[in-house]
């Protein structure tokens, strides 16, 4: 494998060995749409093969810029009104309601963030918004954080996924919902509490390079951030443990209480630009967008590139798009469930004919096989290799998505027309079957394969339509296709 | 390619052998989806299944009603062991636990007496009362290693890859491995993936309901469909290449469970119920259940302690009296309940009404198979002189509980694989009969 990057993408991918772990083969086009966006659609294949991956990956780079909140879809935007306010302003509205607490805001965030993953142009940046969530992760759908988790999406890291890990890590350890869920909120100089203090170091920054004095340091220092009546921030300096504090490399007197919340700033942006916490950052981002277990050479040159621009987030991603491993990788990811899901959705071509009902949908789809966005309840995040998600029951709640997504058995989806799916109309059995395997799955497929699906229908590749059981199996037919590991693999 | 991949691909070897074997027996040349539905008829998936089955003759042994079942429970976020088994008398160590726990520490109308000066959390009554007089329930305090770090993450996986923080495969995968062949079923993870301790070769079945374990899509087109895919997969390496055979051929013996009798209507509501409730019927099938998992989180109990570990322990106790009474005095003596968390917390409460993380934590072991009712292994009184950094120190390996427990009664054998450098020192929790 070589590990070389280049200055542009389409001479990484002239640099690239024509290979693939089977089934699937060498695909530029759909490579690059399995791993940077949540699955390729016709349209979108269609641009990356009129106008090169370079060109698509600039066009995504503006479209971030464009739509950095929940615009990537109007329709979807629509369905998360209160995303928009203050954790002060979501209570007031329930207490229009007549209640005192809800879930609306988290329910909100689950559902638009599930439809732009499926429906938003701006497909780049929500992969990055999906890993920053779970590298910072605040669970959704955790009752303390009922009024303050909408907004951390949107004014942590949604506002800087695509700009520095420096001030997405600055506002996430001033943000409510942060110091709420790992308890910095509760932390004072005279109990100090190191939950926040512990996964700053070992999830959000350095991994696991660091002693327990360097825990109990970085509590003492962060005393102080807490949140006011209203939920909202507030450094009070009255709780900030002072006196001189050392972690890992970072040295401070802390020596007023006053001067506590910007020494806490000094220690995160050491710790942002801190060597592990490139190697941690780009290690999980290649583990993202590459395989699951990307070279050191890879690693180091994609950690390089956060150092050398100043811990900022694209360079990284341009790298590994620049990266001949990138491209000789097709093959080696395995979709997560609600991937696969996305995945089926945007390859078949499904809108929604009720956006709320189509969401709710997805909503308990996803949840029910373990995998709902922004929901894993620990603070480390979903779990994004495919040894971290074996299970026999979810493989069979996918594929019954499958034939359910396809017939539109569930609210709000309607189903896929699979006559519209052939591109025409085919001359028998067979050619139906390399038309529908071309469709989905993006690749012409071997003729063993062909073969099993022409037993599966249980008819000759030359039986005409009007005689083929293709009449009834259309469906079924789609999803077997999709169960299999030329839409499994990515 | 990793050790990992290696054993991935020789499971999935394994399971291709069968297919080969299902071949042979069929007969691949005149072999049509025709010929196989015509043979079987519309009877689905069970008779699919069972088919699938019987070529598994080769290495797939015959469940027997005196096999011995090992369930083990993860109480994932670190579960306070001193809350929930209490140093209740002085020589234990109580007036230093009151000195720097305040009111955490449970007052004697919130303990049940056990023995030794120990007390439990009466949030566990329920099972005090059912198992304590049989001698179906013992816990062993200050467990840990110094392999365990205070990181929920490294922990964890350090405990279930069974004492080392790179072995490519679980703990409970090597003892699977060290028994021999068994059924399809014969290991099962209740949750959303499989856990550390069965990653590895041994093939395992995960699932979240027994009852929606069946492939998707009408009768008529099942059976071709299943095939399709299996086909499908036949020369895909990775963890799906195991994966989806292992699932496909496992829907035969799904179908037979999903029509054993249905046990209790009292399971209480939530994963870990229903966790339970879906393991006693795969128990009540007989198809050779050897080991199974369920995970249970919401145990990081960093504020607020009291109350939200007393309505997690009495969760559990209405969850586990429950099973216990569904399982019934006879066959509960072949199953074997350990329940385990990654690590203690801090012995002084913070300013939050919680515990940061600490060191030493509880097992609590019950069902078949214990000694007696009782409390074991070492502890030392609770004092400034014998805390690890201000934490319950290690000072019962946990692999010393778990060795005993897979060698007496499941007839593991040597641990040497299983526990790799345990110097091995039972505490005399078990006995084989």
């Amino acid at each position: 494998m070589s590990n070389t990057v280049h200055a542009t993408v389409s001479a990484a991918i002239k640099s690239a060995k024509h290979t693939a772990a089977a089934p699937l083969t060498w695909d530029p086009t759909n490579h690059l749409l399995a791993r940077f966006t949540f699955g390729p659609t016709a349209s979108s294949r269609a641009y990356v093969q009129k106008h090169g991956a370079g060109a698509w990956y600039q066009r995504q780079l503006e479209l971030a810029a464009t739509y950095r909140g929940y615009d990537g879809n109007s329709h979807v935007a629509a369905q998360g009104p209160l995303l928009s306010m203050s954790p002060y302003d979501v209570r007031e509205w329930l207490k229009e309601q007549g209640d005192e607490y809800g879930w609306d805001a988290m329910d909100q965030l689950t559902l638009v963030t599930l439809g732009l993953q499926a429906w938003s142009s701006a497909q780049l940046y929500e992969t990055l918004v999906d890993f920053f969530s779970n590298h910072l992760n605040v669970p959704n759908h955790n009752g303390d954080v009922w009024n303050t988790r909408h907004a951390y999406d949107r004014d942590v890291i949604r506002q800087y996924a695509t700009g520095s890990f420096t001030d997405m890590l600055l506002a996430s350890a001033k943000h409510p919902a942060m110091l709420i869920y790992l308890s910095l909120a509760d932390s004072t100089k005279t109990a100090v509490n190191e939950n926040y203090g512990r996964e700053l170091l070992e999830l959000h920054t350095v991994g696991l390079n660091y002693t327990e004095d360097d825990v109990k340091n970085a509590a003492k220092l962060l005393t102080g951030r807490t949140i006011d009546d209203n939920m909202h921030y507030l450094f009070d300096d009255y709780i900030h443990g002072t006196g001189p504090v050392q972690v890992l490399g970072f040295t401070h007197p802390n020596s007023t209480a006053t001067g506590g919340e910007n020494a806490g700033d000094d220690l995160v942006r050491y710790l942002a630009a801190h060597p592990d916490t490139a190697q941690h950052l780009a290690r999980k981002l290649c583990v993202r967008y590459v395989s699951d277990n990307p070279s050191t050479s890879l690693v180091n040159a994609v950690a390089k590139a956060y150092t050398d621009n100043h811990t900022q987030i694209l360079p990284m991603v341009s790298t590994i798009l620049r990266s001949t491993e990138f491209w000789e990788s097709r093959g080696k990811k395995v979709r997560r469930p609600t991937e696969n899901l996305l995945a089926t959705i945007r390859v078949l071509g499904i809108g929604a004919s009720n956006w709320s009902d189509a969401l709710q949908t997805l909503h308990w789809m996803t949840n029910d096989m373990g995998n709902c966005p922004l929901d894993w309840p620990a603070p480390n995040g979903y779990p994004d290799v495919a040894t971290a998600w074996r299970s026999s029951g979810t493989l069979l709640d996918i594929w019954g998505t499958h034939l359910g997504l396809v017939g539109g058995w569930w609210d709000g989806l309607p189903g896929a027309k699979v006559g519209a799916l052939y591109g025409g109309m085919p001359a028998n059995s067979g050619d139906a079957i390399k038309r529908l395997t071309k469709r989905l799955t993006g690749m012409t497929w071997s003729s063993k394969h062909l073969a099993v699906l022409q037993t599966f229908l249980g008819e000759s590749a030359t039986t005409p339509m009007s005689k083929s059981v293709l009449r009834w199996w259309g469906e079924p037919l789609a999803a077997v296709i999709l169960d299999g590991p030329h839409h499994a693999l990515r | 390619m990793t050790n990992f991949d290696l054993a991935v691909q020789h499971a999935a070897e394994r399971v291709r052998c069968n297919l080969q074997a299902q071949d042979d027996a069929w007969g691949t040349s005149g072999w049509t989806r025709r010929r196989f539905l015509a043979g079987l008829g519309m009877v689905g998936v069970a008779a699919l299944g069972s088919q699938l089955v019987t070529t598994r003759a080769a290495y797939a042994a015959t469940p027997s009603t005196d096999d011995h079942t090992l369930i083990v429970i993860f109480l994932r976020g670190a579960a306070d062991g001193l809350h929930i088994l209490v140093p209740n008398s002085a020589n234990l160590g109580l007036d230093y636990l009151r000195a720097v726990r305040g009111d955490l520490v449970p007052g004697s109308a919130d303990l049940v007496a056990l023995t030794g000066g120990w007390a439990l959390n009466a949030r566990l009554r329920p099972l005090y009362d059912q198992l304590w007089s049989t001698g179906e329930l013992g816990f062993v305090p200050a467990v840990s290693t110094p392999g365990f770090s205070r990181s929920h993450f490294q922990a964890q996986q350090f405990l279930e890859r069974g004492g080392s923080d790179t072995a490519s495969t679980g703990w409970l995968d090597r003892v699977l491995t060290s028994l021999g062949p068994g059924t399809t079923f014969r290991a099962v993870s209740e949750g959303d993936a499989t856990p550390m301790s069965l990653a590895g070769p041994e093939p395992s079945i995960t699932l979240t309901s027994i009852e929606d374990f069946a492939f998707p899509g009408w009768d008529d087109i099942r059976p071709a469909s299943q095939e399709a895919v299996l086909q499908l997969y036949r020369d895909v390496g990775g963890t799906l290449g195991a994966d989806v055979p292992n699932t496909i051929t496992a829907l035969g013996t799904a179908a037979q469970i999903q029509a054993a009798a249905s046990g209790s209507p009292n399971y209480p509501d939530g994963d870990f119920g229903r966790a339970l409730k879906d393991l006693a019927k795969i128990l009540r099938a007989e198809v050779g259940l050897q080991v199974a998992t369920v995970d249970v989180g919401g145990w990081d109990t960093h504020t607020e302690e009291q109350n939200e570990l007393d309505n997690q322990l009495e969760y559990a106790a209405d969850a586990l009296q429950t099973f216990f009474a569904d399982l019934g005095p006879t066959r509960r003596q072949r199953v074997t309940v350990a329940v385990m968390t990654e690590f203690g917390r801090r012995v002084e409460m913070n300013d939050s009404g919680g515990t940061d993380h600490g060191h030493g934590s509880v097992m609590w072991l019950m069902g078949g198979g214990l000694a007696q009712s009782g409390v074991f292994g070492k502890w030392d009184a609770l004092s400034d002189a014998t805390l690890d950094d201000g934490d319950v120190a290690g000072l019962n390996n946990p692999f010393n509980v778990l060795g005993e427990l897979v060698q007496k009664r499941l007839g593991a054998g040597s641990l040497t694989t299983v526990f790799p450098g345990l110097d091995y020192n039972p505490l005399g929790v078990f006995t084989t009969t």
